[in-house]
């Protein structure tokens, strides 16, 4: 099918042509214009186009978009599986929203709750904060790399890409450049997003050091705020655990993510299970070495989040030093694209750098200026975050749907549905 | 121009009469103005209660910096050494595809 | 006694800013009121259901002109309309048991006697008081759903789209029956597109209380003899 690679999913969200008014306003939402559909009459979802964000399922006043692909019958299979050791990989965005589910305001921080509730089921906890935290050493090394090589004429050991980094944890942002822009493939950063470096490390320094199980029996279920991280895990490239694995003697063919739920799909989970979130006792994990993170890992979950992250181990990385104030609120907020700088003195060279950063959420209104200037060769910055969801991954389109609120962040414009 | 010869009474509003209307009207618009507004400025309000419990938890956290993970710090001890070295080339890192050439 | 020669006299029912609005009706309401069951229904072609789209929205944007229009510049019949539909009396409630007679008349081809109506029959009050309210229902959902659903609450907008086809549909029937009817009462259809008026004794059979105490005589250029209810004399 054009645009996909073998075995990737290329249907997540379908609209229920029952329910569909033919509104147009799930094309206000939509990142790539990947609805078709005149004014007034059912509307369809063009695969080819689509980057499965979800905004146009959380958007729709009429619930018309569905999430096509339930997980759930299969993983409560796997739980019930005495030898399958099933690894819930729970992401930021996810403790925040779940409360909705069972009738708690937005914002409530649940996180032991989720932990108890996930243990109850028969998950084993790998937090994707913690994950995340990987991502910026990763990720934060490459951009440092890339500042030594490009900035500052040093030599380099690696591959490297281009300046501007953008962050690549983002599966729709993804497969919106590799559709859209090419060209900057290059600039999008090496590192895997959190979940996907999750999946393979459970299945390798997982299955040795923290679960003693054989690799080939760990089942990884990612929970995630987001409808693209199905498609994300049906990448076929990701595999290098079994990869590793099999280059070590063990030949057995899995993916590093088997199976992923949303946060709507987990609370369904948790009431076939007979599950009562609402008392589920907490649990605080502590001896699980995959459950402990830092508050730079957790604030992933926000827009600018990554960005703040990066911005105090790089500040670390580059000057020795911690950075003082750690609320790195420039690049906070809901504003469309955020821009800060931040001057550091290396402790290598003595030489003082300004990091140039920008941020970037609801990549339909906001992200193409950027893009273009990187694509003309005159783009200010040295790193970008780019987030497809207006708000970050707390407003997902895997998230409890908020029949109160929109994700129309941005200032009024005239919408007049025509054709 | 038509020709008629009856019409009907002028409509006499009185000024208390005015008065009840203006009152009326003007509070239903006023009040529907203010829940509109209200409404339409508060349609974000559900994603920055999210972010606060979000930034909370940063707040709350025993360690604050990537780097300082030590549960993260033992993992590259023990298994993958340092950020980008091979092994993390191979298992956290990825390339990607120009799905424009893709058939 | 009639000064007026082989002329009957007249009354005139509908001024012109009246007939105007019942225009913008016609021209707006109508089509959309069409225009939105077609909507509902979804039947036919992508570009049928668009085009219907289309003039639905046309004729929601003459509807609310003319509406706009009116009460500003005739604020004094929307208040006598309201008055209209709000005085109610065991007569309504006699009139509509049997129905205004329409059935008889209609079906049995008998005329019967009804309670003695103003210048809005039990019937047409009803269907003023729908008009009205679901009329302004219809005008403000319908705007929200059409430029404002990214910014408005989702459940809200779901409960104004229920809200709007559902009183849509009714006052669409609603419209289909005053049509026959007002195509029936032949002689209030020739008021409301001509020049609005009717003679005396139409009005008479049909809006008796108004004849009687609604109307007066035209103040022509002969001396006020206001008092007086008969026809001031041409000369």
């Amino acid at each position: 099918m054009r645009g996909f690679q073998r075995q990737e999913l290329s249907r997540i969200i379908e609209i229920d042509r029952k329910k569909c008014k033919g509104c147009d306003s799930c094309k206000v939402f939509c990142p790539t214009d990947a609805i078709d559909g005149k004014y007034g009459t059912v509307h369809r979802i063009d695969s080819y186009k689509c980057v499965f964000c979800g905004q146009c399922l959380v958007n729709c006043p009429f619930g018309a978009p569905t999430d096509v692909v339930d997980p759930v019958d299969q993983i409560i299979e796997k739980l019930n599986d005495k030898k399958v050791t099933v690894v819930a990989a729970i992401a930021p965005a996810v403790r925040v929203a779940i409360g909705e589910e069972f009738g708690m305001e937005p914002g409530r921080l649940l996180t032991e709750k989720l932990y108890g509730a996930m243990k109850e089921a028969g998950f084993k906890v790998f937090d994707i904060n913690y994950a995340a935290d990987h991502t910026i050493m990763e990720e934060g090394s490459e951009l440092l790399a890339k500042i030594r090589h490009y900035m500052l004429g040093e030599p380099t050991e690696h591959h490297l890409g281009a300046l501007p980094q953008f962050t690549s944890c983002c599966p729709a942002w993804v497969r919106y450049v590799e559709l859209n822009y090419p060209q900057i493939i290059p600039n999008l950063s090496s590192a895997k997003s959190p979940m996907m470096m999750a999946g393979s490390l459970a299945k390798t320094y997982g299955s040795t050091e923290v679960w003693h199980v054989k690799p080939e029996d760990i089942y990884v279920v990612g929970v995630m705020p987001c409808t693209a991280k199905k498609f994300e895990c049906s990448r076929p490239e990701f595999d290098s655990a079994s990869q590793y694995w099999e280059k070590q003697g063990h030949k057995a063919l899995y993916p590093d993510v088997d199976s992923n739920l949303t946060t709507r799909d987990l609370a369904r989970l948790f009431k076939k299970l007979n599950i009562n979130f609402n008392t589920s006792y907490d649990f605080a994990d502590g001896d699980n070495p995959l459950a402990q993170y830092s508050g730079a890992g957790t604030i992933f979950g926000n827009t600018g989040g990554v960005m703040e992250a990066a911005l105090r181990t790089a500040y670390f990385l580059i000057t020795g030093n911690e950075l003082e104030n750690l609320e790195f609120t420039p690049v906070r907020g809901l504003k469309g694209i955020k821009e800060a700088a931040l001057t550091m003195k290396d402790n290598k060279t003595g030489k003082d750098l300004t990091l140039k950063v920008a941020v970037v959420h609801g990549i339909k209104e906001n992200a193409v200026p950027l893009i273009e200037q990187v694509v003309a060769g005159n783009s200010p910055y040295h790193f970008i975050e780019v987030m497809n969801c207006p708000g970050g991954c707390v407003n997902g389109g895997g998230q409890p749907i908020h029949a109160m609120g929109t994700s129309w962040v941005d200032k009024w414009k005239a919408m007049l549905p025509w054709s | 121009m038509a020709h008629y010869d009856y019409v009907e009474k002028a409509v006499n509003v009185s000024r208390r009469e005015f008065l009840q209307i203006i009152g009326v009207a003007g509070a239903v618009m006023w009040t529907g103005v203010y829940v509109a507004t209200d409404l339409v400025q508060d349609r974000t309000k559900y994603i920055k209660m999210r972010a606060q419990g979000i930034y909370k938890d940063d707040l709350k956290a025993k360690v604050r910096q990537s780097h300082n993970n030590p549960a993260l710090n033992e993992m590259y001890n023990k298994f993958a050494q340092k950020p980008l070295s091979p092994l993390a080339e191979e298992l956290f890192h990825t390339r990607y595809v120009d799905r424009t050439k893709l058939g | 006694m009639n000064h007026q020669g082989e002329r009957e006299p007249r009354v005139l029912k509908h001024r012109l800013s009246s007939r105007l609005f019942h225009w913008g009706l016609v021209l707006g309401f109508l089509p959309a009121a069409i225009t939105g069951f077609i909507i509902w229904l979804k039947q036919g072609s992508d570009d049928f259901v668009n085009l219907a789209m289309q003039i639905h929205i046309i004729g929601a944007a003459i509807f609310t002109v003319s509406a706009i229009l009116y009460s500003f510049f005739s604020v004094d019949r929307i208040v006598a309309f309201i008055r209209q539909i709000s005085d109610w009396s065991h007569s309504d409630l006699k009139w509509m048991m049997v129905g205004g007679g329409y059935a008889h008349k209609m079906i049995l081809n008998k005329e019967i006697s009804v309670p003695p109506m103003c210048k809005l029959n039990s019937g047409q009050k009803s269907m003023g008081v729908l008009m009205f309210h679901g009329g302004i229902f219809l005008l403000f959902s319908g705007w929200i759903l059409y430029a404002f659903i990214p910014l408005a609450p989702k459940v809200l907008v779901y409960w104004f789209a229920f809200g709007h086809l559902w009183i849509g549909l009714f006052l669409g029937l609603c419209t289909f029956a005053h049509i026959l009817l007002g195509i029936y009462n032949w002689s209030d259809f020739k008021a409301m597109f001509g020049d609005g008026t009717m003679t005396l004794e139409e009005a008479s059979h049909h809006n008796p209380l108004w004849v009687e105490n609604k109307i007066e005589p035209v103040k022509k250029e002969c001396d006020s003899d206001s008092e007086v209810i008969t026809a001031c004399s041409t000369n």
